[in-house]
């Protein structure tokens, strides 16, 4: 019975993976801009996202390796570079703008200004990546994940969209020239929610909880109740956009005027609530992502590992996350705002796509460490398909942005 | 290239890469190259693994190890005896503990001079 309570490393995830600074923000925006004419791309992000993590989850479970150690024993030290760095340049803005997201909702609380928390929030993520063992990072933001449902009572306590909203879900109401900002939040909103961080976090909690051939059914449960209500939560949070924001012409260009939607509906403690599931889904991502990428590179060069040992047992894994973290407070000093942030690195995650999750099919198809189990045909197509629609997406929209310099 | 050793026959891409773990279940790091003695009858044998920035940087680009070795003078270089290899696989094991090899020093170097100032870090 005790494997079931494994269940929680799914919600975790999804709590920190599926919604996160990236995913708040482009939900929010989305819902304010376009309605519910986003819909189409979370469901289709949330389909490669359920494929892809059952595929991690079941690597680990019967190969006994993490992805990073498959990359580099597999394809060698060359090849595993280009994953790594595209990994590092892509997840240091992601953390940068989650720590963001954690000072936002601290502010949102105190009214103190988020620049003065943001050092705060590096501090907090670094004490508990530094201390707390990997089922407390896994049950804690897991519990208070479910706080997420808030967004989906708001939506019935308003009422659910009326019959214009609900045509904005089959015929998007896009404007001229609004096109790009249209494609830049669809590639924003695959890319926030098909990240590969998950991946790497993913299959090394697979690890640091020793899953084996046995835990394949929890996996195939815990990937989709997990990145399902993930989904949910950043549906909701659409529908409220499109409900409260839309009809008064806001462009939900803050974390905090997206606040605004559940304040809508349940007054102070809306935006109360709205403020906590911000703190906790940004913690949990800010987590993941710092120990995602620390993993990523203690495992590809090597050296010792985890979450349940003394940092001077794993020293030169606890020594990245520090520099990882002290790299995101550098990139808050250049002065970027965290919900630009979260758009440019969720659509630069994107067009990274195609390059970290390629070795991922390809080691999925491997009899090697997979013997029957490899991937079906039809999953491995469907992979494909969503990974080309994201990263085609991300090629047209990122300069068409960067022209444009919306966001 | 392939490697014979007894009845097993070793690709070179299985010692490439593989994780290092030593007696006391250590990961003290990967292989980054292999050094080969070639003798008089016309065999090659695989002597030392090789672990190292420069190693690696050689393994991107051949000019990269010459320019890492101007930068490095061999200093993060090390060798482990093939002898040393107890167990082949995608994991080799070493014969010895952590403590016996020079290749993952800079783990109790970062533990004894920087982790230890950070509180809760478990240095005694």
């Amino acid at each position: 019975m005790k494997k079931w309570f494994s269940i929680t490393l799914g919600i975790v995830t999804a709590t920190g993976g599926f919604l996160d600074a990236g995913t708040i923000a482009t939900a929010g925006e989305s819902g304010a801009k376009f309605g519910l004419g986003l819909i189409w791309a979370v469901v289709l992000a949330t389909i490669e996202i359920i494929l892809l993590v059952e595929m991690v989850g079941r690597f680990t479970a019967v190969s006994k390796k993490t992805y990073a150690d498959a990359i580099r024993e597999d394809f060698g030290f060359k090849f595993y570079l280009f994953p790594l760095l595209s990994e590092i340049i892509a997840e240091s803005l992601l953390l940068a703008a989650e720590l963001g997201g954690i000072a936002i909702a601290l502010s949102l609380f105190t009214g103190i200004s988020w620049h003065i928390w943001f050092p705060v929030a590096a501090l907090l993520v670094l004490v508990m990546s530094w201390r707390a063992p990997f089922d407390w990072i896994e049950n804690g933001p897991a519990l208070f994940g479910l706080l997420t449902l808030s967004f989906v009572i708001a939506v019935v306590a308003l009422g659910g969209p009326s019959h214009d909203t609900l045509v904005t879900l089959w015929n998007p109401d896009v404007k001229q020239g609004d096109l790009a900002d249209y494609l830049y939040l669809v590639a924003a909103t695959l890319g926030a929610t098909i990240s590969p961080y998950l991946l790497y976090f993913y299959s090394s909690g697979a690890r640091e909880e020793g899953w084996s051939g046995s835990s394949l059914v929890l996996n195939r449960v815990t990937a989709f109740l997990g990145m399902g209500f993930g989904s949910v939560g950043s549906m909701a949070l659409i529908v409220l956009g499109a409900i409260v924001l839309r009809p008064l012409n806001m462009n939900a260009n803050t974390l905090g005027e997206i606040g605004l939607a559940m304040a809508k509906p349940f007054g102070i403690i809306g935006s109360l609530l709205f403020a906590s599931v911000l703190f906790v889904t940004c913690l949990g991502a800010a987590l993941e992502v710092v120990l995602a990428v620390s993993y990523n590179i203690a495992q590809g060069f090597g050296w010792e590992w985890g979450e349940n040992k003394q940092p001077v047992k794993a020293a030169r894994f606890n020594l990245t996350i520090i520099i990882f973290l002290l790299v995101a407070v550098v990139i808050r000093l250049i002065g970027l705002d965290p919900l630009h942030l979260a758009l440019l690195a969720s659509t630069v995650i994107a067009l990274f796509l195609p390059i970290s999750l390629f070795p991922f099919l390809v080691l999925m198809n491997d009899p090697q460490y997979l013997g029957n189990k490899v991937n079906g045909r039809l999953s491995n197509l469907a992979v494909i398909l969503i990974l080309l629609i994201a990263f085609v997406v991300a090629l047209v929209s990122l300069p068409l942005e960067v022209l444009t310099g919306g966001g | 290239m392939s490697i014979v050793r007894g009845d097993q026959i070793f690709s070179i891409r299985d010692i490439i890469d593989s994780q290092l773990e030593t007696r006391d279940k250590i990961e003290i790091g990967r292989v980054a190259d292999i050094e080969v003695e070639l003798h008089a009858d016309g065999t090659l044998a695989l002597t030392d693994l090789v672990t190292g920035p420069q190693a690696l940087a050689g393994r991107v680009a051949g000019p990269l190890r010459v320019l890492f070795q101007r930068l490095l003078h061999d200093r993060f270089e090390r060798r482990i005896p093939l002898s040393e290899v107890e167990e082949f696989g995608p994991t080799l094991r070493l014969r010895g503990t952590a403590e016996e090899y020079s290749v993952g020093q800079s783990e109790r170097w970062i533990a004894h001079y920087i982790l230890r100032w950070v509180p809760g870090s478990g240095h005694k």
